[in-house]
Parts: C-alpha cells; sequence; structure tokens
C-alpha cells in the first residue's frame, strides 16, 4: 500500500460567475505521476493555483502527510515540498541560470556562494541529463531547456511534489520525450508529479493514475491501466469524440503564394531565413512543420509585412508584396492568426466588440464619415459571437477575462470573416481543449473548401497530417521537402524536421 | 498575514473608492506638514474651503485656475488613453503662451480684436503643437523614450522664456521686472462672468473635453488609439499606422495645452512673465489619473483643483501659511492613486495563522 503524500479534501473555488471548482478530492501517493486531464475551463488550473497557494480555496482542506497543512503563498507551499511549474515561465530572461535559481532560495545571508549552487546545479544537471550550463542567460535557451531550469529550481529548493501545469504545450516531440524520462527518473526517486494535460495520448503515456475534471467536478480517478484512450475522452468532454474531418478535393493548380529566395534575420539579429522558396497554390491548407526557432516566425512575419525581408521576394497572385506595409497586405486579403493571442492578436483590456471590429473598423456599415457606428459594431460582434459559438459572459468586460479556446474562437470569427483570399494560422490550436480544437479545425477546412488558401504552421504533427493538403519541412532557415500527408511515414518528416534528411523536389529546392 | 489575490475585475465601488480615498489621504498627510507650521489644520483647510467655494467671487476665481486645467487635462488624456507617456504638458503650455504673446506685444493695436484674438489662439496652438511634435515625431522614428523627452522639453520652454522675458521681450518701462508690457485691449480674452476672472478660456475648456470624449469613444481615430493603447503590436498587425496616430495625437494634445497657456496670459494675466503658471502642467498629469481618463470626468476633476489652487494663495495671503502646501497634497493623491492600483489588481484580506 502506498502512502498518500497530499490529500486535498472539498475543495470548493467561486469567482464571480462562476464555480471554478466544485468539490473537489484528490489524493496522491508518493512516487506517484497523478495526471489531471480536462478541457479548459474545467478548473484544472484553479485547483493547481490553490495547491501551490496562489489562490486561497473558499471550502475545503488539503492535508500534506496526513496532517492539515495551510498554503497561504508559494512560499507556504514550498515549505511543504511542492513546487509549481507553471505554463509561462517564471525567469528572468535577462539573468543566468544560476542567478535565476539563487532568486528562489532562501537562507542566504549577504554573501551568495555561487560555486556552491553553481555546483548543484551541475550536479542535478548531470544526474538527469538536463544539459544545462549555470552560466547560460536564460534567452539563450530553448523553452524547454527553461523548463528544465524550472526543474532545477524546484528540486534545489527541495520540492518532492512536482506540479506542471501544461509542460508539453511549448516543447517540440523530443523535448517532450526528453521531460517524460526525467518525471519517469523523478518517481523512482519517490517524488510525485501532478501532470495538467488536456492532451490523451501524453496523459496515457506518462501518468499512474488520471483523475478527470469537468466543469469544476470531479468526473473520476482511474488507474492508467483500466482505461482506454476513447473512454477518457468521453469522460473528458462528455460525449464522444470524432477526429474526422471532410475534405474537398482541390480543383485548381494556380499558384496564390510564391517565395522566392527569401532571407530575413530574427529580433537578436541572426539570420533565421536563409533563401526559402516556397509556391503555395489556391485552395490547398499547405501546412509547416518544423521544430520552433527554425524560421517560421520571421517567415510569416515577413510574408505579413510586419518584419522586413533583406533579400528574396514574396509574389501573391504575381503582384510582389514584398515589403509592403502590413495594411497593404491586410487590404490584398491576407488573414493572419498569430502564435500568441493575447499579445499579438487581441487587445486584452478591450471589449469582445473593440476586438471584433479590429478588421473592419475602417468600412460600412460599421464605419461612416470618421464615426464608427456603435449600434452596427454590436450587430456585427453578436453575429460573430453566435457564428463561432464564443462564450462571452459579459459583453462590456475585457477580453482577457475569456478562456484560451474562447479568445481563439474570436480571433478566427473575426480573420476569417473578412473572406481572406490567404489566411496564415499559426500555431492556431496550440493549449486549447478538444473541443474548441475540434472547432479550429473543422473552421479552417471550412473555409479551404470555400477557396481560401491557408498556410498553417504547427507544432502538432496530428494536426498538419489530418488537415493539411501538402506539408512542407521547415529547418534551419530553409524548406527542406514537401510531403504528401497521405503517403508520408511521419519519422521521416521527423527526420526532416531534425536536419538529418532532406527531399530534393521542385519546391523545396535550396 | 496577509493574503493577495489576483482580482479578475474591477468592482464599480473600488474604482470610485480609491479617488476619494487618495483625496482623504492627501489632505491627512498636508494636516500634518500644517502642524508643523503651528496652524490649526482644519481651520486652513476650512479656509480653502472658504477661498474656493465660499462665495461668488472664491468661486469664479475657482473656475479661473480650472480653466487652464480643463484644456491641459483633456490634452493629456488623448494621449494617455494611446499609452504615449506625454510629460511635457508644462512646456507645451509654455510655448504656446510664449507664440501668442509675440503677436500681443509686438502687433498693432488696432487690429480688430477679433482678428488679434484669432491669430494668437492659432499662434498657441501652433506652438503647443509644436513643442509637442518633437517628441513625437522623435518616438515614431526611432521610438525614443518619450517621458525623458518630453520632460527635458519642459526645461528647454521655460529656458526659452526666461530668454525673452530678461532679454528682447522685456518691457522697458517695467522697472527691471521680468515682465512683458501689458497686453493691448484686443489681445485680451473677453471675460464672461462679471466682476471676475473667469474668461472665455473656460468655455474653450469645456469644447475642448467634449470634443476630445466624441474623438476618443465615437471616432475612428479614437478606436485607433485605443487599440494602439492596448496593444500596439496588435495594431501594427491590424494595418493601423502607428507612428502616424502618435503624431496627430500629440500635435491635439500639445495644440490644446498650448491654448491653456494662451488663456491664461491673454485672460488672467494679459501680460508675459516668467510665473505664468502654479504648475499646471504638471498638476494635469494628476487630474488625467484622477479622472480615470474620461474628459467629462476631468472638468469636475479640474474644477476640484482649482478650487486647491484658488484656496491655497488665499491661506498664502491670510493665514501665512505657504502656497507649497498645495503641491503637497496634490503629489500624496497622486502618489496613492498610483498606490490604489495595488487594490485594483489584488483582493487583499488578512488572515490568521492558526499554527
Amino acid at each position: 500500500m502506498k502512502n498518500i503524500i497530499l490529500s486535498a479534501k472539498d475543495i470548493t473555488k467561486h469567482f464571480p460567475g462562476i464555480l471554478a471548482n466544485d468539490h473537489i478530492n484528490f489524493d496522491l501517493y508518493e512516487g506517484e505521476i497523478h495526471s489531471i486531464l480536462g478541457e479548459n475551463g474545467a478548473g484544472k488550473t484553479t485547483f493547481m493555483n490553490i495547491l501551490d497557494g496562489l489562490y486561497i480555496p473558499d471550502e475545503g482542506e488539503i492535508y500534506i502527510k496526513g496532517k492539515k497543512a495551510k498554503i497561504l503563498s508559494p512560499i507556504d507551499a514550498m515549505n511543504y515540498g511542492i513546487g509549481m511549474i507553471h505554463q509561462h515561465f517564471m525567469l528572468v530572461d535577462t539573468l543566468t541560470v544560476l542567478e535565476n535559481v539563487i532568486l528562489g532560495l532562501k537562507d542566504q545571508g549577504i554573501f551568495i556562494n555561487e560555486s556552491n549552487i553553481s555546483k548543484k546545479i551541475n550536479e542535478i544537471s548531470e544526474k538527469y541529463n538536463f544539459k544545462i550550463n549555470p552560466k547560460a542567460k536564460i534567452w539563450q535557451l530553448s523553452l524547454g531547456e527553461q523548463q528544465r531550469v524550472e526543474i532545477i529550481k524546484m528540486l534545489i529548493r527541495g520540492a518532492n511534489i512536482l506540479i506542471l501545469d501544461e509542460p508539453t504545450a511549448v516543447l517540440t516531440p523530443q523535448e517532450t520525450d526528453m521531460l517524460f524520462d526525467i518525471l519517469q527518473q523523478l518517481k523512482s526517486e519517490g517524488k510525485s508529479a501532478i501532470f495538467i494535460s488536456h492532451k490523451l495520448e501524453e496523459v496515457m503515456d506518462i501518468s499512474d493514475r488520471i483523475t478527470i475534471l469537468r466543469k469544476g467536478k470531479v468526473v473520476g480517478t482511474v488507474n492508467k491501466k483500466d482505461i482506454t484512450i476513447t473512454d477518457l475522452a468521453t469522460m473528458m468532454v462528455g460525449r464522444e469524440v470524432f477526429f474526422s474531418f471532410e475534405k474537398k478535393p482541390l480543383d485548381t493548380n494556380e499558384i496564390l503564394l510564391k517565395i522566392e529566395n527569401l532571407e530575413g534575420y530574427n529580433d537578436r539579429g541572426v539570420k533565421t531565413l536563409k533563401g526559402l522558396n516556397l509556391t503555395i497554390y489556391r485552395g490547398e491548407i499547405f501546412g509547416i512543420a518544423g521544430i520552433g526557432g527554425n524560421g517560421q516566425e520571421e517567415l510569416v512575419e515577413i510574408i505579413t509585412g510586419l518584419r522586413k525581408a533583406t533579400k528574396g521576394k514574396i509574389f501573391l497572385k504575381d503582384i510582389d508584396i514584398t515589403n509592403s506595409s502590413p495594411s497593404t497586405i491586410l487590404k490584398k486579403g491576407v488573414s493572419y492568426i498569430p502564435s500568441d493571442r493575447l499579445k499579438d492578436g487581441l487587445i486584452p483590456n478591450l471589449t469582445p466588440l473593440e476586438n471584433s471590429i479590429l478588421k473592419c473598423y475602417y468600412k460600412p456599415p460599421i464605419y461612416n464619415r470618421g464615426i464608427i457606428n456603435y449600434i452596427n459594431a454590436k450587430k456585427y460582434t453578436e453575429n460573430l459571437i453566435n457564428e463561432y459559438n464564443v462564450m462571452v459572459p459579459l459583453m462590456n468586460a475585457p477580453v482577457r477575462l475569456l478562456s484560451g479556446g474562447n479568445l481563439q474562437k474570436l480571433l478566427l470569427a473575426r480573420e476569417i470573416s473578412e473572406n481572406p483570399i490567404l489566411l496564415i494560422a499559426v500555431h492556431p490550436t496550440r493549449g486549447l481543449d478538444i473541443n474548441a480544437t475540434e472547432f479550429i479545425r473543422k473552421k479552417l477546412l471550412e473555409v479551404r473548401n470555400s477557396g481560401t488558401t491557408v498556410l498553417l504552421i504547427s507544432e502538432d504533427l496530428d494536426e498538419l497530417l489530418m488537415i493539411s493538403d501538402r506539408i512542407g519541412v521547415i529547418f534551419n532557415g530553409k524548406i527542406v521537402g514537401i510531403v504528401n500527408p497521405n503517403e508520408v511515414d511521419i519519422k521521416d518528416i521527423g527526420l526532416m524536421m531534425g536536419g538529418s534528411r532532406y527531399i530534393n523536389n521542385k519546391e523545396g529546392e535550396f | 498575514m496577509f493574503i493577495f489575490e489576483r482580482r479578475e475585475s474591477v468592482p464599480l465601488r473600488l474604482k470610485i473608492m480609491i479617488p476619494i480615498i487618495s483625496i482623504i489621504i492627501g489632505l491627512i498627510i498636508g494636516a500634518i506638514a500644517i502642524l508643523f507650521l503651528n496652524v490649526d489644520p482644519l481651520q486652513v483647510y476650512k479656509a480653502i474651503l472658504i477661498g474656493s467655494f465660499g462665495s461668488r467671487y472664491a468661486f469664479t476665481e475657482t473656475l479661473v485656475f480650472a480653466t487652464p486645467l480643463i484644456l491641459l487635462t483633456s490634452g493629456l488624456i488623448l494621449v494617455y488613453r494611446m499609452g504615449f507617456w506625454n510629460i511635457g504638458a508644462y512646456g507645451q503650455y509654455i510655448m504656446g503662451a510664449v507664440f501668442s504673446s509675440y503677436f500681443a506685444i509686438f502687433g498693432s493695436p488696432d487690429l480688430p480684436k477679433f482678428s488679434m484674438l484669432f491669430i494668437m489662439i492659432c499662434a498657441a496652438l501652433l506652438g503647443g503643437a509644436f513643442w509637442a511634435f518633437i517628441p513625437a515625431f522623435l518616438k515614431a522614428l526611432w521610438d525614443v523614450n518619450e517621458v525623458i523627452t518630453t520632460l527635458l522639453l519642459n526645461y528647454i520652454a521655460l529656458s526659452i522664456l526666461r530668454y525673452f522675458m530678461y532679454g528682447p521681450w522685456r518691457d522697458p518701462t517695467g522697472l527691471g521686472f521680468p515682465l512683458s508690457k501689458q497686453f493691448p485691449l484686443n489681445a485680451q480674452l473677453p471675460r464672461i462672468i462679471p466682476n471676475s476672472r473667469v474668461n472665455l478660456g473656460l468655455i474653450f475648456g469645456i469644447i475642448a473635453a467634449v470634443i476630445i470624449w466624441f474623438i476618443i469613444n465615437k471616432t475612428k481615430f479614437g478606436y485607433e488609439l485605443r487599440v494602439i493603447g492596448g496593444n500596439p503590436r496588435a495594431a501594427r498587425y491590424a494595418g493601423i499606422n502607428v507612428a502616424s496616430k502618435i503624431i496627430i495625437a500629440m500635435l491635439i494634445s500639445g495644440a490644446l495645452a498650448g491654448l491653456a497657456g494662451m488663456v491664461q496670459v491673454s485672460g488672467v494675466l494679459r501680460v508675459l512673465q516668467i510665473e505664468i503658471s502654479p504648475e499646471y502642467g504638471y498638476t494635469a498629469l494628476i487630474t488625467s489619473w484622477l479622472s480615470y481618463l474620461n474628459p467629462l470626468i476631468g472638468i469636475f476633476v479640474s474644477i476640484l483643483f482649482g478650487a486647491f489652487t484658488a484656496g491655497g494663495y488665499l491661506i498664502q495671503i491670510t493665514m501665512n501659511v505657504p502656497y507649497g502646501i498645495i503641491p503637497l497634497i496634490e503629489s500624496v493623491i497622486l502618489f496613492m492613486l498610483i498606490g490604489g492600483e495595488i487594490f485594483k489588481n489584488y483582493k487583499i484580506s488578512y488572515l490568521k495563522r492558526s499554527f
């Protein structure tokens, strides 16, 4: 019989208008990886924030090793050995790994024993095969490496219960495997982990037990051995889920977008596009696969006019749009769903209405002689919200209060409603739950079937294989191969993503 | 121990209470300072109240001091809504006064009053706008931090004013004081309430506040401003030309500040001098935030601060309490207002540790 290390009893938390956690009961054994599975808005993150002391529950108690615990802040949580790794890392970009680790340590006195801590970091690093240099600055590290720094922080502070909030959302498949190896090793040492996710495959892969949340309530806790992935999906969503989409065959080979020998630099002045060539046909969904940081971001920003190309040409329907202004490109019918919804796509503190009209506020019926007709704008917004099934509790509240899925639906609605000829979607379903993901993918196929071309950039290979007509693999600033999703072996894509295989063909020439 | 919990939304009650409590704390700290002077603070506050609202004359003086504030506040709110931190209203105000005074001092006293005032108003709008254009242009072109540029331009504007006052524009018959000659009658903004200094500027201010409110809330330009203020990256990607909007908004903001300067010299002082404002340019920062960046609320907040100024001058004369108390109270209010943000972002409760 295993020991229960953490136990939550009847945890309840209200937020204005919603019951985020409704009498949640949860047990965590020593040396277990326990997943919490649920859709966005199911209350996973709220529950974790309660365990970490960021929120105080309205009702309920937490017991650590059988004793009642009062967790009022993350410091308290740390004292009980609970360490949380947030979805957005809590690291100072301009400081080194070492300095970030020191930041959270107590009892340091006036002089900090850096070499001692540095030694500890190296020890942990070696033990778990982290490959982290304590002197590296955070901004130089990949997201996967940054996550490992967070884990180091927690281990040095003596955590034996790790909470990971959607840790794989930002990782490549390889980095995810690495994280899982680390978790398994920690488990074998008797440490416990709470793993939050809505990705069924991952949860089945890593967990010992799984607790499913829906609408703030526990639907059930199951042993992984006793359940199938379909049952899990049904428990999570409350209905059966089908991942199948209808695709109309393409009827054209008219070239819509042609990119020739494109070069460009990232924000740090590193050349990330090194002569990229690409041809996209009208009406297709062209997927771009690749590990983050191989030039995807720069490619998209150059097409949309947000970044300057230093060399090369881009033609949209034979018109040269290279280095045109964003508004010129926008008016030619290019829409864009950026990867960071709140940072690039929406205005967090403005209302759904003000966010919805961003792409059409200068046109009738919303615009009339310098004035915005807010009555028409309201009608327009209500139509969008209804058509795309966006859950908006309060029309006057800022959109930052909406959940990720609803934000993405709103953004997609806004971008599609302008009937673009080219829709660029970057990680459109990242961080979304099954329902929202399904909805977004369906909509992307819908616009494709109605003749819009879609350039889809995603790190989710399953998604690319599911809805793309062709997939191009980007590596080191070039398209290294273009494959047909119906015929390709996923391993080949993986190898191309890693740069160890090239397929030469007309579009992929380099 | 105190528990901080992030708030999802701010209750209206807090939005109302924070400014009120900020003002009360400002008054309490002012009272402590007054105690050091061995004066009864309640008597002082009573005198301020009488000196600002106690009589018809007192109230007109309050309106006189509120007039430039309303104009300045409206202008600042416009650029604050787009996240452009203009703290150069002080300098823009001076430039408005300087530009318009040129015509009052050197223009023909025989010009019809309407034409003269029209020229002076245009000059003031241009002067303020010119001074605001410099930082806006630097921001738009090279992303130069506007806080630094607008602040430094204030000192340059002050030096320019000093140069003219000690130099070419000094009244030769003025016994050496750094003053211009008295403005001729055709350069004096008409007064609209008999036996008071309340002038046409008050009407300008109210019209400006209404127009700015309209621009922000109803027009395409105002919508673009709010988008830029909320998320400049999203604005750029939506095709908004951020640089040009910054310049236009700053031109309007500076022009209103310049007009405030003209109203003061032409409507109240009727002479250009070194001291042309009780730091209106900085007080307007406070009134802007106190009115939640709503120019209509700004009118009333400006009247409140006008009252502080009117009352402050009175206590200086009648009770020998230095006017410095007033800026002290005002700055404590701003301090509290900024500190009050924490209550808007976090729900704070007290919990006893039971172990």
